[in-house]
C-alpha cells in the first residue's frame, strides 16, 4: 500500500518536480505493514463471512419478525375494543420477545457479541395477570423498536454492503463469462455508474475487462469493511435494545442493596445480643449472685457474721456493677454514638481524639447530612480508624470530611504498610466488608488505595439526600 | 448439709459466671471436680473425674446455640445416673421438651437467674442430684400457657393450679408445703384431687410425677 524503503525508513513522493520525504520510524512502518497484510487477508478470514452470514440471516429473520408483529399488533388494535382484541396484543408482544431473543442468540453464535438474557418474562397469576404482564412487558416493547429499526437498516445494509460484495464477484468473473454479453448483472450502488445493470454496453475488449476487474479486486477489498460497518451499528442496536432493561437493572441493584441492608441490621441486632449476653447479662448474673451470698450471709446467723467474707462479696459485686455499666454504655455506643447528637463533626472530632495513632481531622461542610448519612459517616471512620490502630503500623493518620456538591466525601489515610484490601471471606458484617456493605446501601462508594508498604488511602462517598 | 458430699462439674463458657458458681459451689460445701468453658473440656472431665451432677451452659462454643443441650443429652446416654443441670439465660420450651422426652430423672433446666437466690438454686442441684426433676418456674409458665388442655385446667380451683405448678418445677410434697406455708397432709389432699380432675396415673416418685403432668400439659 504505501512505498516503503527500508534502507532509511522514509518515505519519498514526488509532487510537481519536488520530492518529499517523510521520515517514518521503524515502528511506523511496522504498523504500516501489519494494516496492509490486515486489510488483504481481511475478505478470507472466517470472520467476515460469519457477519455477512449473520447480516443476511438477521436481516430476513428481522423483516419477517417485523411483518408479523406488525400485523398482529394492527391487528390487535383493531380489535382492541373487545377483549379479544388486548389477548391478540399481549400474543404480538410475547413473540417480538421471542423473535428478539432468537435475534440476540443469533448475535451471540455468530458474532461473539455477549448480550446478557434480559430478565425473564414474569407473567402475573390468572389470565388477567398475564395479559397485564404482557402489555406491560418493557423487555417485549424494546424488541419491537429493536425490530422497527433493524429493518430500514437492514434494507440500506442490503442496498449497500451485501451489494458490494455481489458487485466483486460480478467484476471479477466478468472477463471469465461476459465476453459474450452472458456478464452476471450488478446491483446495489454500482448501478449509479453502469445503469443498465451489466457491462454489456458493445463489444468488451481487453482494457475494459482488466478495467472491470480491477474494480472488482478494490469491491472485494472494500466490502468487508463496509459490512463490518453495518454490522457494528447492528450490534449497538441490540446492546441497546435486546439486553437487560436499564430500569429492571437498576430495580435488582436496588433490591439487592435492600436485602445486604436487611442482612447487615440482623448481623448488628445479632452482635448486639451477643454482646449483651456475654457481657452485660453474665456481669449482672453473677453480680445478683454475690449479693445473694453475702444476704444469705447476714441472714443465716446475725451473731457470728463473717464480715470479712462479705465485705469481700459486696466488693466483687460492685466492681462488676461497674463493669457492667461500662460494656452496656459502650454497646450503647455501637447502636447510636450519643457523640452525633451533637453533628458529624463534634463526633468525629471525639474519635479522632480518641484514636491510638495521632490523628488530623479537618472537616468541611456547609449543609447537615441526613441522620443516616451521619452515622453511616462516624461508622466509616470508627472502624477505618480502629483498622488504622490494628493493622497499619502506622504513626500517623489523617480524616478529612469534605462536601462536594451533593455528595459526601470522607478521607481517611494512614502512612502504615499498606496492603489493606476488600475481602468478602467471611461474614459480611465485620471489617472493610461490612463498611462496603453499609456505603452501597445507601448508593455510596468505597475505595481503598493500599499499595504494599503503604500508604493506604480510603475514599468514601455518601449522597447528602438519602 | 448434704451439699458436703456432692461433686459437681461445670461447663460456662462466661468465666465471671464460671468463677462465680465455683465461689458459691465451694462456700456451700460442694466438691467442684471440673470448671471448664466448652463442651471438649466437660467431656473430658465427667470421664476422668465423674461428677455427680454436671452444671452445663445451654450456648457455648464453637457455635453458640445448642451445644450445652446436645451434650447434656450424650452424657445421659455414656454415664448413667449422671444429674444433668442445664442452664440458661432464656427459657426454651422445645429444648425443656427435648432434655425430658424420655426421663425427668436427674434433670434440672434452670434460668440462670436463679443463682441469686442461692439457697434455691443449691436445693434444686440437690434435687437432681438425688435423681429428681428441677424445672425452672418459667419453664412451668410457658408450658401452661401454650398448653391447649385449658377447658381441663379450668376444673382446678387457684390453689390446685399452684400445687400443679410447683409439681411439675419437681418439687416434692414437702417442698410443696413449705413454700405455700401449709401443712404437707393439705398438699397430699391437693395433689390427689388434682391427679382425679385431670385423669392422670397416679405414682409415688415426684420425677414420674412431674412427667405425668408434663404429657398432659403437651398433649
Amino acid at each position: 500500500m504505501s512505498p516503503e524503503q527500508p534502507e532509511d525508513s522514509s518515505v519519498r513522493v514526488r509532487i510537481r518536480g519536488r520530492e518529499l520525504s517523510f521520515a517514518m520510524t521503524e515502528q511506523q512502518v511496522a504498523r504500516a505493514k501489519e494494516l496492509a497484510r490486515h486489510a488483504l487477508h481481511e475478505p478470507f478470514t472466517k470472520r467476515v463471512w460469519s457477519e455477512l452470514a449473520f447480516f443476511l440471516l438477521g436481516s430476513a429473520l428481522a423483516g419477517v419478525g417485523l411483518a408479523f408483529v406488525s400485523f398482529t399488533m394492527v391487528s390487535g388494535l383493531v380489535l382492541a375494543v373487545t377483549f379479544f382484541g388486548l389477548a391478540v396484543l399481549a400474543l404480538s408482544l410475547r413473540s417480538a420477545r421471542g423473535i428478539g431473543g432468537f435475534e440476540r442468540r443469533l448475535a451471540r453464535g455468530m458474532l461473539g457479541e455477549t448480550v446478557e438474557d434480559p430478565q425473564p418474562f414474569a407473567g402475573r397469576p390468572g389470565f388477567l395477570g398475564w395479559l397485564q404482564s404482557s402489555l406491560r412487558d418493557r423487555v417485549a416493547w424494546r424488541a419491537v423498536g429493536y425490530l422497527a429499526l433493524k429493518v430500514p437498516w437492514s434494507i440500506l445494509g442490503v442496498l449497500v454492503a451485501v451489494s458490494l460484495w455481489w458487485d466483486a464477484f460480478a467484476c471479477l468473473l466478468h472477463p471469465l463469462f461476459g465476453r459474450n454479453g452472458g456478464g452476471l448483472p450488478v446491483w446495489g450502488l454500482a448501478r449509479a455508474f453502469f445503469p443498465a445493470g451489466d457491462f454489456n454496453f458493445g463489444p468488451v475488449g481487453f482494457l475494459q475487462n482488466v478495467g472491470i476487474f480491477i474494480f472488482g479486486a478494490i469491491f472485494l477489498f472494500a466490502a468487508p469493511w463496509v459490512m463490518r460497518g453495518f454490522v457494528n451499528v447492528d450490534r449497538l442496536l441490540i446492546r441497546g435494545l435486546l439486553g437487560p432493561d436499564p430500569m429492571a437493572t437498576r430495580v435488582r441493584s436496588l433490591e439487592q442493596a435492600r436485602t445486604q441492608t436487611v442482612d447487615a441490621s440482623a448481623a448488628t441486632l445479632r452482635r448486639i445480643e451477643r454482646d449483651l449476653h456475654d457481657g452485660t447479662q453474665a456481669q449482672l448474673v453473677a453480680l445478683a449472685m454475690r449479693l445473694g451470698m453475702a444476704k444469705e450471709k447476714l441472714e443465716v446467723d446475725p451473731e457470728h457474721v463473717d464480715l470479712e467474707r462479705v465485705r469481700e462479696l459486696v466488693d466483687a459485686a460492685h466492681r462488676g456493677a461497674k463493669e457492667a455499666i461500662t460494656e452496656l454504655r459502650d454497646i450503647a455506643r455501637g447502636i447510636h454514638p450519643p457523640a452525633l447528637d451533637i453533628g458529624l463533626e463534634g463526633a468525629l472530632a471525639t474519635l479522632a481524639a480518641r484514636s491510638a495513632v495521632p490523628t488530623e481531622l479537618s472537616v468541611d461542610l456547609s449543609t447537615r447530612p441526613t441522620p443516616a448519612i451521619e452515622a453511616i459517616a462516624y461508622f466509616c471512620v470508627a472502624e477505618l480508624l480502629a483498622n488504622v490502630a490494628q493493622h497499619a503500623l502506622a504513626s500517623r493518620a489523617s480524616v478529612s470530611c469534605a462536601q462536594q456538591g451533593t455528595w459526601l466525601r470522607l478521607v481517611v489515610r494512614d502512612d502504615g504498610t499498606g496492603g489493606a484490601q476488600l475481602t468478602t471471606v467471611g461474614s459480611s458484617s465485620s471489617g472493610l466488608a461490612g463498611l462496603t456493605d453499609r456505603v452501597h446501601a445507601v448508593d455510596g462508594q468505597l475505595h481503598i488505595v493500599s499499595p504494599p508498604g503503604g500508604p493506604t488511602v480510603v475514599t468514601v462517598d455518601l449522597p447528602l439526600g438519602s | 448439709m448434704t451439699g458436703a458430699s456432692l461433686r459437681i462439674a461445670i461447663a460456662e463458657d462466661s468465666a465471671i459466671l464460671r468463677d462465680g458458681l465455683v465461689q458459691l459451689l465451694v462456700d456451700r460445701g460442694f466438691t467442684v471436680t471440673g470448671a471448664v468453658g466448652d463442651p471438649a473440656a466437660l467431656r473430658s472431665s465427667v470421664a476422668q473425674n465423674p461428677p455427680d451432677v454436671a452444671v452445663i451452659d445451654i450456648r457455648m462454643p464453637p457455635t453458640f446455640t445448642d451445644e450445652g443441650l446436645r451434650l447434656a443429652l450424650e452424657l445421659r446416654s455414656r454415664h448413667e445416673g449422671l444429674g444433668i443441670l442445664l442452664f440458661s439465660q432464656y427459657i426454651e420450651t422445645r429444648y425443656a421438651a427435648d432434655l425430658l422426652a424420655e426421663d425427668a430423672a436427674g434433670i434440672g433446666y434452670l434460668l440462670k437467674d436463679r443463682v441469686a437466690d442461692v439457697s434455691d438454686f443449691v436445693e434444686a442441684l440437690e434435687r437432681v442430684a438425688v435423681g429428681g426433676t428441677a424445672l425452672d418456674p418459667e419453664v412451668v409458665t410457658q408450658l401452661l400457657g401454650a398448653t391447649r388442655r385449658t377447658d381441663s385446667l379450668s376444673v382446678l380451683t387457684p390453689r390446685e393450679r399452684e400445687v400443679l405448678s410447683l409439681m411439675a418445677e419437681g418439687r416434692s410434697n414437702a417442698a410443696i408445703a413449705n413454700a405455700l406455708v401449709v401443712s404437707e397432709g393439705a398438699v397430699e389432699k391437693h395433689v390427689a384431687n388434682i391427679f382425679a380432675k385431670l385423669d392422670l396415673p397416679v405414682s409415688e416418685k415426684d420425677h414420674r410425677r412431674v412427667l405425668a403432668v408434663l404429657r398432659f400439659l403437651e398433649s
